[in-house]
């Protein structure tokens, strides 16, 4: 999360937060009254494309930081010697990058997870890409791909992916046997846990551990089920010190001894490492969850050849082989060379296994039909 | 229509004057600017809250479910109730600790007013965010306050104060430490606008500090520290982002609510609700204290 998206993001709110978030749904009425752009198409070449490419990304992903090598060419340098450097605009979760396009702004490209990626193609904000204009497509994870698709059409190029799962400091947690996600609901560290602030994970977690199905199976979700979850959600929160919204913000308190177990992502055990903390990445008796995200083509672009090309960077091998020690991310490129990373992390993360995604010793993020049913529980737990 | 124009004299036209082509161009960019960035998004809001407008193309309905659930006993209607808790408890504390500093400096220290007034202010060198960090530096369960705490051996290792990070005591604390300062401005220019006589007239004719104090000074600052009161108020009730850093699971707040509900929930319709009713309580809150203070001001003429 960049710390210049969130200053913007707190003098929006500070105040009057109403009168702001007014004001930006005015600017998006304002942008909705604009003509449109002329729409990109196949057709046409690369030369004749205006090339000022407009990216919606990750901070930490964005041109030079992403893929900087000491001494050598970065990832993304032959891209930008070639044409230009994208403009970028910084998104910090999947929602709020929904909420920009929503409320008007245009990109070219746009870095969502795989489970909005039905959400995008419903709002007509989206085309599908030529794979035959990316050149390293048929080097990508098959089952990656064919999780992303929508109609038989790639509207979404998968790129980063990585594990979601318990964390927790060897040296003062004692797991209660084989090592499950009931650590988030365990009495004994009350005041020492944190949970990711999402709606749709916390019903996940509930559903494989507590409520034994698969959670990812939406028949399962019944209105008594998420009635049982929401309550039990709400009466073991209590032992939930802090639920985190930014990466950031999970790190400090891991590494300040504020909490002992934790959602955590490949980036944080890093961060852990690093503060030279005893920390476990655990793999869970009920699996993993993973997480997917890539790449989406802007509907109306005017550079739909200079796309493909930016993500056809994105997709290499040395991308790949850049992303993995440096974030500790996996990548759908499966001809990566993993032999100069670090053995543990490969292990730990699984990353020379191409069927490290399978279940069901790991749950891959998919579309969530009903997300405002979730959505509403999940702020009834909070609000408890 | 003539003969009674013709029979009874034209209304003098008192303190009438035709509005001159400057005066509009002084009042036309502010109307413009309320209408465009203000009144139309309200209205737009309020077009999502009746269903008018959907995030999703094609789910729009016209309906009033959306406030009706609000109303109906719903959870964020007793979390707003919960921020005017807060807000209330963050508006008085700021209140009570700004009081005597206002007082000092105006009161006690006029040689060296001025630059109190700087270092009163000197926190606003330092970004709103940063402030919010560091107080996690201060409280957290290693954090200057715990490490304090150990060291002198109130508190066993590794067994910190509980409720000193991640709590609605966290979230009131911190904001009480950001608009202390503010605060102190407007009860500054309140006492610094006393009339000293007055004070000198109460000593004369015997009465006690305090009763100069209490009949005297406080009343005559009460404008100031009503302001100081809704400049902590209002921005407290719609506060996100210090409870989204500090609160915890606890210190969640209505602002964090419309938060989500406009983010992670995609429920334009149900945030704009939220949002509206808040603009609402604050609309009758500012009319309130707008005619309270005006009349006060005239009383103390």
């Amino acid at each position: 999360m960049s710390e210049l998206d969130r200053l913007f993001n707190r003098r929006l709110s500070r105040g009057q937060f109403v009168k702001l978030g007014a004001v930006a749904a005015g600017t998006s009425f304002l942008a909705a009254c604009g003509g449109s752009e002329s729409s990109g198409s196949a057709a046409g070449s690369i030369e004749d494309e205006p090339g000022n490419l407009s990216v919606l990304e990750w901070a930490g992903y964005e041109y030079p930081a992403y893929g900087k090598v000491e001494g050598a060419p970065g990832v993304l340098d032959q891209y930008v010697e070639a044409y230009s450097k994208p403009t970028y605009t910084f998104l910090t979760s999947d929602d709020q990058a929904l909420g920009k396009a929503r409320a008007g702004s245009k990109f070219d490209l746009v870095h969502p997870c795989v489970s909005y990626v039905q959400d995008w193609v419903d709002l007509g904000y989206v085309q599908p890409f030529d794979t035959s204009l990316l050149t390293n497509f048929d080097k990508l994870n098959p089952s990656l791909v064919a999780n992303s698709q929508i109609d038989g059409k790639q509207y979404f190029i998968p790129v980063d992916w990585g594990f979601s799962s318990v964390m927790y400091r060897a040296d003062k947690v004692e797991p209660d046997g084989e090592v499950s996600w009931n650590l988030f609901y365990d009495d004994r560290y009350k005041g020492k846990i944190s949970w990711w602030d999402s709606p749709i994970e916390n019903f996940l977690i509930w559903g494989y551990t507590i409520g034994q199905f698969d959670a990812y199976d939406w028949d399962n979700w019944t209105d008594p089920v998420l009635e049982d979850a929401k309550k039990f959600l709400i009466e073991k929160k209590k032992l939930v010190r802090n639920m985190w919204s930014s990466q950031t913000d999970f790190d400090t308190d891991v590494a300040n001894g504020n909490v002992w177990i934790g959602y955590a992502w490949g980036g944080s055990f890093k961060a852990a490492k690093d503060a030279k903390l005893d920390v476990v990445y655990a793999d869970p008796k009920e699996g993993r969850l993973s997480w997917n995200c890539g790449f989406v083509l802007g509907q109306d672009t005017a550079n739909y050849h200079h796309a493909h090309a930016y993500v056809d960077q994105w997709i290499s091998a040395e991308s790949a082989g850049w992303i993995i020690p440096n974030y500790y991310y996996g990548h759908t490129n499966t001809e990566v060379d993993t032999s100069g990373v670090d053995p543990e992390l490969v292990k730990v993360f699984k990353l020379d296994d191409p069927t490290a995604l399978d279940e069901p010793k790991a749950h891959i993020e998919r579309y969530v039909p009903e997300r405002r049913k979730f959505a509403k529980a999940w702020d009834e737990v909070k609000a408890a | 229509m003539t003969e009674t124009t013709a029979d009874t004299p034209a209304p003098p036209r008192k303190g009438w004057r035709r509005p001159r082509l400057g005066t509009a161009g002084l009042v036309l960019p502010p109307t413009l600017w309320l209408v465009v960035f203000f009144l139309v998004p309200v209205g737009i809001s309020a077009a999502y809250s009746v269903g008018a407008l959907s995030f999703f193309p094609g789910e729009a309905a016209l309906s009033l479910d959306g406030w009706r659930d609000f109303l109906d006993g719903s959870a964020y209607l007793s979390l707003f109730w919960k921020s005017v808790k807060i807000a209330l408890i963050v508006s008085v504390a700021s209140i009570l600790l700004a009081y005597p500093v206002a007082y000092y400096i105006a009161l006690c220290a006029p040689k060296r007013k001025y630059v109190l007034l700087l270092l009163i202010i000197a926190p606003y060198f330092v970004s709103y965010f940063l402030r919010i960090l560091a107080m996690k530096v201060i409280l957290g369960d290693q954090g200057v306050i715990n490490s304090f705490a150990y060291w002198t051996g109130l508190r066993p290792q590794d067994d910190p104060i509980p409720e000193l990070l991640y709590s609605q005591t966290t979230v009131v604390i911190t904001l009480v430490f950001v608009f202390v300062p503010l605060v102190a401005l407007p009860i500054f220019v309140s006492l610094e606008n006393l009339d000293r006589r007055l004070l000198e007239a109460a000593t004369d004719l015997g009465a006690s500090r305090f009763t100069a104090f209490r009949r005297i000074t406080l009343p005559l600052s009460l404008p100031g520290v009503l302001a100081a009161f809704v400049f902590v108020f209002v921005p407290t009730l719609g506060e996100y982002f210090t409870p989204l850093l500090v609160g915890g699971t606890d210190g969640f707040l209505f602002g964090n609510s419309i938060a989500d509900l406009y983010g992670a929930s995609q429920d334009w319709q149900t945030g704009s609700v939220l949002s509206l009713f808040l603009l609402f309580m604050i609309a009758v809150l500012m009319a309130a204290f707008a005619r309270f203070i005006s009349l006060r001001s005239v009383a103390a003429n």
